[in-house]
C-alpha cells in the first residue's frame, strides 16, 4: 500500500506546531512533531545574576509562567542549601506558594477545556454550537488569577517567590478577598463545569458513578463516550511525577505499580529537525501531567477510569479536569490554615551565596518542570530547563515513538489524531523555550 | 452574518518571537469580549476567529488594526513556511493602526537578548528607530510592558474603535498610560519620602528603591494606578519593579539597586541629582518612630 | 538698595561677626549683647533677626556649609579626573582653614562640641546638607566613571573628611611643624590611593 505524507499546522496551542503525518492504509503510521522557534532563554541567562532567573524564566511561557518562577526559586534554594546556607521556609510561605501555583493550574485547565477541547471536539463531531465557550474560560481564569495576584502582585509574570519565601505580607483582609474569589470559582465549577456539589463530586470513586457528573464536563464525557472515542489515544501506560505537590507525591507508575524516582536519571537529548529536546528517564519515555499525577497518587476515580480505558484520551481529559475541583478545595483549605504571624521570608536580607548548584522541581499544569542552575561568582554559568511537554511531545528515542506520537498512531484520520494531540495540552513555547 | 458586523474594524493579532504572555494577560480583562465586540476579530492566537493560520500565512486576511506581539526578526522565524517578518510587513501595510503589544514588540525586550544584532522591536531597537520606523510611524502605537496590562490595551482599542485621537510621546506611548511612573500610587510611598528602606523581603513596610533594585521611580507606566488583575502590583506585594516597560529592559541584576558609594545610580524620573541628594540628606536626619515600627499592630 | 536686600546684608554681617566671636571666645562665653555691641546695633534689633542664640548658631553652620558646598560644587563642575578633584577639594579645605579659620574652627569647636544646641533644627545632616550633597555628587561621579572603588558612603566620607578635619584640628592646636599648605600634595595622594578603584 502507498504511504502518504501530509503536513498539518496546529494552531491555537500556545504557539503553533507542525505535524508531519505518514498515512498508510488509511491509518496514521507515524507523526513527526515540529515546533517553531528556539528563543534561547537558557542562553540569555548565562552570565546574569543568579536571582535574575526569577524574572527571566517566567518569560518562557505566558500560561505557565508561575510554575517557572517556583522552579527557579527552588533551584536557587536547593543551591543555597547545598552550599550550607540553611533555608527553612515557614509553613506560611510554603502554603502561599502552593496556593498561587494551584491558581495557575486551575486557570490553565479551564482555558484548555473551554478554548481547546470543547470547541475542537464539537468541530470534529460537527456539532453546531454557537456558545461562546471562551467566555466561561476567561471568566473563571480571570477570577482565579485575581486571587493569585493578591499574593503575587500580578499574573502573568510575577516574581514574588524569592529565596527564603515570598515577598508578600498578606493581611486577613487579603485572605478574605482571596477566599471570596475561590468561593466564586467553586460556585462556577459546580454550576457550569460539573453540574453538582463539589464535595459529592470529589467523593465519586468509580466509573459507574460518573453518570452523576453533569455540566459541561459531564456533557463532554458523554459526547466522547457516545461517539466511540473513549479508548482512543492510548500510549505506553507509563507515568512519571518528579515534584511533590498538593496533587501527588513523586514517583512513577508502570502498569499501575508505583515506585520511587530520582531526578538524576533524567536525560536530555537533541532531536533532529526539531528545536525541542527529548527527555527520558533511565532511557525510557514517560507521560507526565495530570494523568500521571492521578496514577501516582492512586486516586480512586482515575484508577477506575484507567482500569476500563487505560491511558486513553477520556482518562487523560478527565484527569486534567478533575484537578480543578481538587485544587479549588485544597486552595480554600490552604487559605484557612494560613498563620499570618509566621514570617513570609526567612532569608536574611544580607545573606547571599555566590557559588552553588541547585535543582528546582515543580508540578506545572502539564507535568513535571525541572530547572537546574549552576552559579559561580554570583553569576549563572549554566541554566537548564526541562519542561513537561518535552516528555510528552518528543519524537521518541531509539525504537520507541514519543508518548503523544504513540497515542496518535493508528488514528483513522488527521482530525482524530490532532484531537488526540491536543489532549496532551500542547504548549509550543514551553517545548522549545 | 449581517452587513453591520462587517463594517466594524478588522482586528488581527499576530505573534512573532513571544511567550504568549501578552495574549494571556489580555484574557484577564473582565470585559474582554465587550472590548472585542467593537471589532471583527479576524485572527487571534488562542480565541476562535474567522480565519485560520493558513489564511493568515497566505496573506489573505483583511486587516484594519494590527496587534503585534513578540520581538521582530527579519529572517529565520517561519510559520507555515512563511517568514513572520513578511506577514508583519504585509499586514502592517494593510492596517490603519499598528499596536506593538508588549516590550518585545515595542523595543526588543527579553528575547532580544538572545541575538541583539538581529532581534529588535518592530519600529524601535531599544530606543533607536529601526529602518521600518519611517514607513509605519504614522500608524504606530507603542504599548510596552512585560506583559502588557490588559486595561492599557483595552483603552487603546476602545479609543480606536471610537475614532478618537490618542496622544502619544516620542516613543509612541499613550501619554495617559505612560505619563506616570510606576512609583505613582505605590503603597510604600511614605517610606520612599522618608528614605526608609525595607528590612527584608516579605514585609509590607519599607521602600524597595534603595537596596532591592526597585525601578518604580524612573519607570514609566501606571501599574500602581491601574492595578494588575484589578487587584495589586509588584511593589504593593513587596517585589521590586523591574522596569519592564522601559526600552532598556531587562537590565542586569534585577534584585539589586546599583549605587555609587551608597547613592542610587539612577535618579527618580526628571529629578536633578543635587535636588534629590539635598532632600535625602535632610530627611535621613530624622528618625520617624512610626516608620521604625510595624505598620499594623495587632496586640494592643 | 531696597529694604529686603539691606536686611539680607545685615543678616550676613551678624552671622559673620557671631562666627568670629563664637570661634575665638567659645560658644558659651559669647553672649548676644557681645555680638550686638561688636556690630554697633541694639540687642533688641538683633533679636529681630535671630530670636535666640541657638538659632543664630544653627544659621551659622548652615551658612558655612553652603559656602564650602558652593566651592566644592565648582570643583564638581570641572571636567577633570577624580584625582585632581580630590586635590582641589583638599586645597579648598586647607585654604579655608588658613584664610577663614573661624569657619572650620566653628565647625570643629562649636558644631561638633555643642550638640545640644543643634539637636532641634539641625538634626543629622539638615544644616550641613549644602556641603554633604556636593561630596555625595563628587563620590557618585567618581564611582560611575570607574575612578573610585564602590563602597558604603560613610566609609569613604569618614576617610576623606575625618582626615582633613584631623589635620585642621592639629593646626589649630599649633602642633603642625609646617604650614598646612605643605601637606596638600601628600594628603591628596593618600586619599586618592585609599579610595581609588
Amino acid at each position: 500500500m502507498k504511504k502518504i505524507k501530509i503536513k498539518e499546522l496546529i494552531e491555537k496551542i500556545e504557539g503553533e506546531a507542525e505535524l508531519d503525518f505518514t498515512i498508510e492504509d488509511g491509518r496514521i503510521e507515524d507523526v513527526k512533531i515540529n515546533f517553531g522557534f528556539y528563543r534561547g532563554i537558557e542562553e540569555i541567562l548565562q552570565g546574569r545574576d543568579a536571582w535574575d532567573a526569577l524574572v527571566i524564566t517566567p518569560r518562557v511561557c505566558g500560561i505557565c509562567n508561575h510554575a517557572h518562577l517556583i522552579a527557579a526559586v527552588r533551584a536557587i534554594e536547593d543551591g543555597y542549601q547545598n552550599a550550607g546556607i540553611n533555608l527553612l521556609l515557614s509553613e506560611k510561605a510554603k502554603k502561599i506558594r502552593s496556593f498561587t501555583l494551584a491558581c495557575e493550574l486551575i486557570q490553565n485547565h479551564m482555558k484548555w477545556f473551554y478554548m481547546t477541547i470543547v470547541p475542537q471536539l464539537e468541530a470534529y463531531l460537527q456539532i453546531d454550537n454557537r456558545q461562546n465557550h471562551a467566555l466561561k474560560a476567561t471568566y473563571l481564569s480571570s477570577t482565579v488569577t485575581k486571587a493569585l495576584a493578591i499574593f503575587a502582585g500580578q499574573w502573568p509574570h510575577s516574581s514574588y517567590a524569592i529565596p527564603g519565601g515570598v515577598s508578600c505580607d498578606p493581611t486577613h483582609l487579603d485572605l478574605m478577598q482571596a477566599e471570596a474569589l475561590i468561593d466564586e470559582c467553586i460556585r462556577f465549577v459546580e454550576q457550569v463545569l460539573i453540574g453538582m456539589d463539589m464535595a459529592q463530586y470529589l467523593d465519586i470513586s468509580s466509573v459507574s458513578q460518573l453518570h452523576e457528573v453533569g455540566g459541561d464536563l459531564g456533557r463532554l464525557m458523554h459526547l466522547i463516550g457516545s461517539s466511540g472515542m473513549a479508548t482512543l489515544g492510548q500510549s505506553y501506560d507509563r507515568f512519571i511525577v518528579f515534584g511533590e505537590s498538593l496533587l501527588s507525591s513523586s514517583g512513577k507508575s508502570i502498569a499501575t505499580a508505583v515506585s520511587k524516582v530520582d531526578p538524576r536519571y533524567v536525560q536530555e537529548s537533541a532531536q533532529d529537525e526539531s528545536m525541542a529536546k527529548a527527555v527520558t528517564y533511565k532511557k525510557r519515555l514517560y507521560e507526565t501531567g495530570p494523568l500521571a499525577r492521578g496514577m501516582v497518587a492512586k486516586r480512586p476515580i482515575i484508577k477506575s477510569l484507567h482500569k476500563r480505558y487505560k491511558d486513553a484520551l477520556l482518562t487523560r481529559i478527565f484527569a486534567r479536569m478533575h484537578e480543578v475541583s481538587l485544587l479549588l478545595t485544597e486552595s480554600k483549605r490552604l487559605l484557612r490554615e494560613l498563620d499570618l504571624n509566621e514570617p513570609s521570608c526567612t532569608l536574611d536580607i544580607d545573606t547571599r551565596c555566590a557559588d552553588f548548584e541547585g535543582t528546582g522541581i515543580v508540578e506545572a499544569a502539564r507535568g513535571s518542570l525541572i530547572h537546574q542552575t549552576e552559579v559561580s561568582g554570583g553569576l549563572i554559568h549554566r541554566y537548564e530547563i526541562i519542561t513537561p511537554t518535552q516528555w510528552n511531545l518528543s519524537h521518541g528515542s531509539g525504537d520507541e515513538h514519543g508518548i503523544a506520537v504513540e497515542a496518535m498512531i493508528g488514528s483513522k484520520s488527521i482530525q482524530e489524531a490532532t484531537f488526540i494531540f491536543r489532549t496532551f495540552d500542547v504548549c509550543s513555547v514551553c517545548t522549545t523555550q | 452574518m449581517g452587513q453591520v458586523q462587517h463594517s466594524k474594524p478588522k482586528l488581527l493579532w499576530l505573534q512573532s518571537i513571544t511567550c504568549n504572555g501578552n495574549t494571556h494577560s489580555f484574557l484577564n480583562h473582565p470585559d474582554i469580549f465587550s472590548v472585542f465586540s467593537g471589532f471583527e476579530v479576524v485572527h487571534h492566537p488562542v480565541l476562535e476567529s474567522e480565519y485560520t493560520f493558513h489564511d493568515l500565512a497566505a496573506l489573505k486576511i483583511p486587516c484594519d488594526i494590527l496587534i503585534l506581539e513578540g520581538s521582530f526578526i527579519e529572517k529565520g522565524l517561519t510559520k507555515n513556511g512563511v517568514e513572520v517578518s513578511k506577514m508583519i510587513t504585509h499586514y502592517g501595510n494593510e492596517a490603519s493602526h499598528i499596536i506593538t503589544a508588549g516590550t518585545c514588540a515595542t523595543f526588543g525586550g527579553i528575547f532580544k537578548q538572545k541575538d541583539p544584532e538581529q532581534i529588535s522591536g518592530f519600529c524601535f531597537d531599544i530606543e533607536q528607530q529601526t529602518e521600518r520606523y519611517e514607513k509605519f510611524a504614522s500608524k504606530l502605537i507603542s504599548l510596552p510592558g512585560c506583559p502588557i496590562h490588559p486595561r492599557w490595551l483595552a483603552y487603546v482599542l476602545m479609543m480606536l474603535s471610537q475614532g478618537k485621537k490618542i496622544a502619544i510621546d516620542r516613543l509612541h506611548r499613550p501619554v495617559e498610560l505612560y505619563g506616570y511612573t510606576v512609583h505613582t500610587g505605590c503603597t510604600r510611598n511614605e517610606y520612599f519620602e522618608w528614605k526608609v528602606d525595607t528590612k527584608g523581603y516579605g514585609l509590607k513596610e519599607g521602600c524597595l528603591f534603595y537596596e532591592q533594585g526597585c525601578q518604580g521611580p524612573y519607570t514609566r507606566g501606571s501599574c500602581n494606578k491601574i492595578l494588575w488583575n484589578d487587584t495589586s502590583s509588584k511593589t504593593r506585594i513587596g517585589t521590586p519593579c523591574f522596569g519592564c516597560t522601559e526600552p532598556q529592559y531587562p537590565k542586569d541584576r534585577l534584585f539589586v539597586t546599583r549605587t555609587n558609594m551608597g547613592i542610587p545610580a539612577t535618579m527618580p524620573l526628571g529629578i536633578p541629582r543635587r535636588a534629590y541628594l539635598t532632600l535625602t540628606g535632610v530627611v535621613k536626619s530624622f528618625k520617624i518612630k512610626r516608620f521604625s515600627q510595624r505598620l499594623l499592630e495587632y496586640d494592643q | 538698595m531696597n529694604s529686603v536686600d539691606k536686611k539680607a546684608l545685615k543678616r550676613e554681617s551678624i552671622i559673620q561677626t557671631a562666627l568670629q566671636l563664637f570661634s575665638t571666645n567659645g560658644f558659651h562665653k559669647t553672649t548676644i549683647p557681645d555680638i550686638a555691641s561688636k556690630l554697633g546695633m541694639s540687642v533688641g534689633n538683633l533679636y529681630n533677626y535671630f530670636s535666640s542664640k541657638d538659632l543664630l548658631a544653627q544659621e551659622i553652620i548652615r551658612y558655612t556649609s553652603e559656602v564650602l558646598g558652593e566651592k566644592i560644587r565648582e570643583v564638581n563642575m570641572l571636567d577633570v579626573s577624580a584625582e585632581e578633584k580630590i586635590h582641589k577639594i583638599v586645597e579648598i579645605y586647607f585654604s579655608m582653614a588658613k584664610e577663614k579659620p573661624e569657619m572650620i574652627e566653628y565647625f570643629l569647636r562649636v558644631y561638633l562640641s555643642n550638640r545640644e544646641v543643634f539637636s532641634d533644627g539641625c538634626e543629622g545632616m539638615v544644616c550641613v546638607s549644602g556641603f554633604i550633597t556636593e561630596i555625595m555628587i563628587f563620590f557618585d561621579d567618581a564611582v560611575s566613571s570607574g575612578e573610585l572603588r564602590n563602597q558604603d558612603f560613610f566609609s569613604a566620607f569618614g576617610l576623606f573628611m575625618g582626615y582633613l578635619g584631623g589635620m585642621v584640628f592639629l593646626k589649630g592646636e599649633g602642633v603642625l611643624p609646617k604650614d598646612i599648605a605643605y601637606y596638600i600634595d601628600d594628603i591628596s595622594r593618600n586619599i586618592y590611593y585609599a579610595l581609588k578603584a
